[in-house]
């Protein structure tokens, strides 16, 4: 499927300042910091996701985004407006799913998305919003007859209801099963067809991977690394893996290994790790060319992996932060 | 101000569909009350209180009428709000921009519907099953006893939902708190008299038997009860400070 994004078609005038804005953002509980000056920047029309271990930080983050507390320090800017003295306007315009909120215990499916598009002054339309999360067939249910995965796509129904600019999503799909994990995958992806400027927090990391544009690492308090899934990855210095069936005559040491190259041969597989993939690349491919090689057999490129890397950066102290 | 009224309207309505889809709550609230009026009630035929002409079902009746007021308004609203809080419902309408007055209003509408609801079907039977009807000079005291008792006992039914800990113990909590009361208030029964001093002068501090000897006025002519309205009103005035003090949004 084609993964159009509508930013083009949004108004210059929001393409200029960022969705959500962030600078210097500090967080304590008593004598606890949570957080100690976290900056980034949301982009109209994007996905972007806080990634990081329990415990980070990236709760507090989502709820001083909302305007559910008070930060200690720094600035926080949502769609031009400061959650915490506007939380009013904010609603109006942007839509949340909080971790582990109930319903209303005998409403029914299409009954409460109804009653959830009162409270907006533009809703979406009913239909719309039943065929976004998938739960047209069971739009008559009672909320409680919901099993999670559903429950969880109609949290979605209803922070969309008021079609909102920029929708908040605390870690969406935790303990779900793969089948619910997939489907609710799918309506976010349907949201971000829309347009919707997405933020969303996660401790899964292909969740991020498939989600997201862009990605930030939080870990004890602070954003390690930020930027697209690749861009994580290299920046956490992880070097590109370039394998390739060991020559035949390389293996016979008929032929010299390639110069400049850190090229290790282990018996039939020969591998290198490379920080700049395409010289390198172009490098084993001359040799091979000036060897009478032919292409080289098996040629694979792996590029660094976002679990590399958030492993690298969270593996040795991040659980217990 | 308008656009609020016009949502705690709606939220009133979807509490009251609630309300019936809830076969419990709604048991609870309507048949029990009124199973307690005919079984009672029944017992008491052809009985006077000891020295008058005042027959037992004049004051029973009035007595169950206030009892249906407690157990929707205190014990109904008290422990839906501590449900709501635990099952993280009030916390998702902060999510939303519904103005909390509103949300709140809707809740109150709908608890003010149930009221009105099982006064007129008590009233109404005890009327028809035992002739026991309010005297038409009472009905300013029994309109004023129901408003007054709805508001002091919603109060205190949002103050006790604020101590609840959690979704499971809401309900019993709710009505153990009330019911031993509304016992040696002799809500159920119209001669109860047993009670030792001390009890007697305690039970006179609760609000229960205040609103039940408020309601009694409009069935049967009883000297101004200065005292009964002057309870209702300081325990009013407790629960909104308990309320203003402890209500949360979430746990």
């Amino acid at each position: 499927m084609a993964d159009t994004r509508v930013i083009d078609e949004a108004p210059p005038a929001v393409i200029d300042s960022p969705a959500v804005q962030v600078r210097g953002l500090r967080m304590s509980y008593g004598s606890t910091e949570v957080l100690r000056g976290v900056d980034f920047d949301v982009r109209y029309g994007e996905v972007f996701c806080l990634l990081g271990p329990n415990g980070a930080g990236k709760t507090t983050t989502l709820e001083l985004l909302e305007g559910f507390r008070r930060p200690t320090g720094g600035t926080v800017r949502v769609l031009g407006l400061n959650p915490s003295t506007q939380a009013t306007k904010l609603r109006d315009r942007a839509g949340m799913v909080l971790q582990e909120c109930g319903f209303p215990r005998q409403a029914r499916v299409a009954e409460l998305i109804n009653i959830w598009r009162g409270y907006y002054p533009n809703p979406r339309p009913l239909g719309e919003l039943l065929e976004l999360v998938e739960l047209t067939e069971v739009r008559g249910n009672q909320v409680r007859k919901l099993s999670a995965g559903q429950r969880r796509r109609l949290d979605f129904a209803l922070a969309l209801a008021g079609d909102p600019d920029l929708v908040f999503l605390d870690e969406p799909t935790t303990g779900f099963d793969p089948e619910a994990r997939r489907r609710c995958w799918a309506a976010i992806e349907n949201l971000r067809r829309l347009g919707t400027t997405i933020v969303l927090t996660t401790h899964y990391l292909d969740e991020a991977e498939r989600l997201a544009d862009r990605i930030a690492i939080l870990r004890a308090g602070r954003i390690e690394l930020a930027g697209t899934a690749h861009e994580v990855a290299a920046h956490a210095g992880l070097a590109t893996r370039i394998c390739f069936t060991t020559p035949s005559a390389l293996r016979r040491g008929q032929i010299a290994l390639p110069e400049g190259v850190d090229l290790a041969v282990r018996g039939p597989l020969s591998v290198c790790h490379t920080d700049n993939a395409a010289m390198t690349l172009r490098t084993l491919l001359d040799w091979a060319v000036d060897n009478y090689l032919g292409d080289l057999d098996g040629l694979t490129v792996t590029a660094p992996s976002l679990e590399d890397s958030y492993l690298q950066l969270t593996g040795a102290d991040g659980d217990h932060q | 101000m308008t656009r609020s009224l016009r949502l705690a309207g709606r939220q009133a309505l979807l509490e009251q569909r609630s309300f019936w889809r809830s076969t419990e709550y709604a048991l609870f609230t309507f048949v029990f009350p009124l199973m307690i009026l005919l079984l009672i009630g029944a017992a008491n035929v052809g009985s006077y209180l000891p020295g008058t002409d005042v027959k037992n079902t004049t004051v029973f009746v009035p007595s169950i009428l206030a009892f249906g007021v407690i157990v929707a308004a205190y014990v109904n609203l008290g422990s839906k709000m501590a449900v709501l809080r635990h099952d993280g419902v009030l916390k998702r309408i902060r999510t939303t921009p519904l103005p909390s007055a509103a949300y709140l209003g809707g809740l109150l509408a709908s608890t003010v519907a149930t009221v009105i609801l099982i006064t007129a079907c008590t009233g109404l039977i005890g009327w028809l099953a035992f002739g026991a009807g309010p005297r038409s000079a009472g009905l300013p005291a029994l309109a004023a006893g129901l408003i007054l008792g709805i508001v002091c006992f919603a109060t205190l039914g949002l103050a006790i939902s604020s101590v609840i800990t959690s979704a499971e113990s809401a309900g019993p909590i709710a009505f153990a708190s009330f019911l031993p009361i509304a016992i040696i208030s002799g809500v159920f029964d119209p001669t109860f008299s047993g009670l030792p001093g001390w009890l007697s002068r305690l039970v006179t501090a609760f609000p229960v038997r205040a609103l039940a000897q408020l309601l009694q006025g409009a069935y049967a002519v009883r000297p101004f009860p200065a005292w009964d309205l002057a309870n209702l009103a300081l325990w009013t005035a407790a629960g909104a400070g308990f309320v203003a003090w402890r209500f949360r949004w979430h746990t």
